[in-house]
């Protein structure tokens, strides 16, 4: 699976930044591809590549408070959750994203 | 309840807050410290602290105006920066202070949102809409909601809890440095923490300095509880910490050192039952103290650097120092001896967390 995705926190300096590892490692142990842009209060770091977004099959937003340039991401399949699941239990996310995409690739198809 | 997503649109507010308070802050500590004082009359003449103590005070002053337009650009995006910025002048003006703010950026938040999107113009107005529609109609509407409804009631609401809080006795205050200290600390950063840093915040802007101190103290506990605790380990013949955490700790505790306690993460993860107990304790014995001995930052972060801004900076120091001990002790009688070379796989411990709920949107 090729994924993409935000991270982003309240205080924007260590939740955000944790997260992004989190998911990447995870995502990576289970063989996929991930790219995360990070919006902490240094600002945006990362940026997701229209091209990028453009392979992924979902995004994942990983955030606390809004994050910015969510129109990118019309039409496809997003997942919102709070930084503290990546950060609580990033294989279980992973799992979980897995299976809603086969899902909902079933019923496409 | 949930779809409205209150607590997200209120912390996207204070994400933004934060460096402005905290530079303000800051400001206005280094001010003072050097004798600056408000510029009243330019024309009088002014020194370069008096510059810092006037842009922080100022900067200080805006808080509900700060808080009222982020909450509204959460929630109604750009169209509501203009009314949140007008309710939260109301705010300020009609003294229904940060709280005042909080609300009034909800509720100018919510009413953009919806003129924007039930407000159907013809064709020749659309330009019209954003430039002066919204901006016109949203912010009288909760200007009025703010000077005839929730104005006054908020500005007493606010002057009671303060008469109220500058009024505890001591064992009021231990009281509650043991209940923010507690529930500040337990989850290291997280969702409980965030909540009571709004609720503190507030406190702060209104003036009430304590508790937020409590709460700064509450994050560096466990950095500092788990650094000390590794002196124990020699004396006391017990390891308590393999050799990766030994690592972890030399950079958690410079964070720690600087409010971020998430460089002990690994730590924790790989024990968390036990540190939290141990963090707990010390958030009480720290909390309590904190309280006690009137240590009042006048910035939400920071940590050590924050002293500068405190009238009780000592008081500040020790109660870190005893709440870390606290930790420190506690840490090291409930940890289980370990091998130092062992390695922790604490990449296969996750929590147990329900994730049913997490759907594609």
């Amino acid at each position: 699976m090729k994924i993409v995705g935000i991270a982003a926190c309240t205080a924007g300096i260590a939740h955000t930044y944790i997260a992004k590892e989190k998911l990447i490692k995870a995502a990576q142990q289970a063989g996929h591809e991930i790219c995360m842009e990070t919006q902490g209060t240094i600002g945006r770091q990362d940026e997701l590549s229209a091209e990028k977004i453009n392979e992924a099959d979902v995004v994942i937003i990983a955030a606390d408070v809004k994050v910015s340039g969510k129109e990118r991401f019309e039409g496809k399949k997003i997942i919102e959750i709070p930084t503290e699941i990546v950060i609580r239990a990033p294989k279980k996310l992973i799992k979980r994203v897995e299976n809603l995409i086969d899902e909902a690739n079933q019923v496409q198809s | 309840m949930k779809n409205l997503q209150l607590k997200k649109h209120i912390m996207t507010a204070i994400s933004y807050l934060i460096p402005i308070v905290v530079g303000a802050g800051f400001m206005l500590a280094i001010g003072n410290i050097g004798g600056g004082s408000q510029i009243s009359d330019i024309e009088e003449g002014f020194g370069f602290f008096d510059t810092l103590t006037t842009m922080g005070g100022l900067v200080l002053g805006l808080l509900p105006l700060v808080i009222a337009t982020g909450i509204a650009f959460s929630i109604a995006d750009k169209p509501g920066i203009a009314p949140g910025m007008v309710i939260g002048l109301a705010a300020i003006n009609i003294q229904a202070g940060f709280l005042g703010g909080i609300l009034g950026g909800f509720i100018t938040g919510y009413l953009t949102k919806y003129i924007t999107e039930k407000l159907n113009v013809p064709k020749w107005a659309e330009g019209l809409k954003p430039m002066l529609l919204i901006p016109l109609i949203s912010s009288v509407l909760s200007g009025l909601i703010m000077y005839f409804v929730i104005g006054k009631p908020v500005a007493i609401g606010t002057v009671f809890l303060q008469d109220y809080l500058s009024s505890l006795d001591t064992s009021d205050k231990i009281l509650y440095g043991v209940i923010i200290g507690v529930l500040a600390s337990i989850d290291y950063g997280g969702p409980i923490n965030k909540v009571v840093f709004a609720f503190v915040l507030s406190l702060q802007v209104e003036g009430v300095y304590e508790p937020i101190t409590v709460l700064m103290l509450a994050s560096m506990v466990t950095p500092f509880g788990m650094a000390m605790a590794y002196f124990f380990q020699k004396p006391f013949r017990k390891n308590i910490y393999t050799q990766n955490e030994k690592e972890t700790l030399k950079t958690a505790f410079p964070m720690g050192v600087v409010m971020i306690t998430e460089g002990c993460y690994p730590i924790i993860l790989n024990d968390l039952f036990r540190c939290i107990v141990a963090t707990g304790v010390g958030g009480a014995v720290g909390g309590a103290l904190s309280m006690l001995w009137g240590a009042d930052s006048s910035v939400p972060h920071g940590g050590m650097l924050a002293m500068v801004t405190m009238t009780h900076p000592l008081g500040f120091l020790g109660a870190l120092l005893l709440g870390s001990l606290a930790t420190a002790i506690v840490l090291f009688i409930l940890k289980k001896p370990v091998d130092r070379n062992q390695v922790r796989l604490d990449d296969d411990k996750e929590a147990d967390i329900d994730l049913s709920s997490v759907k594609i949107s």
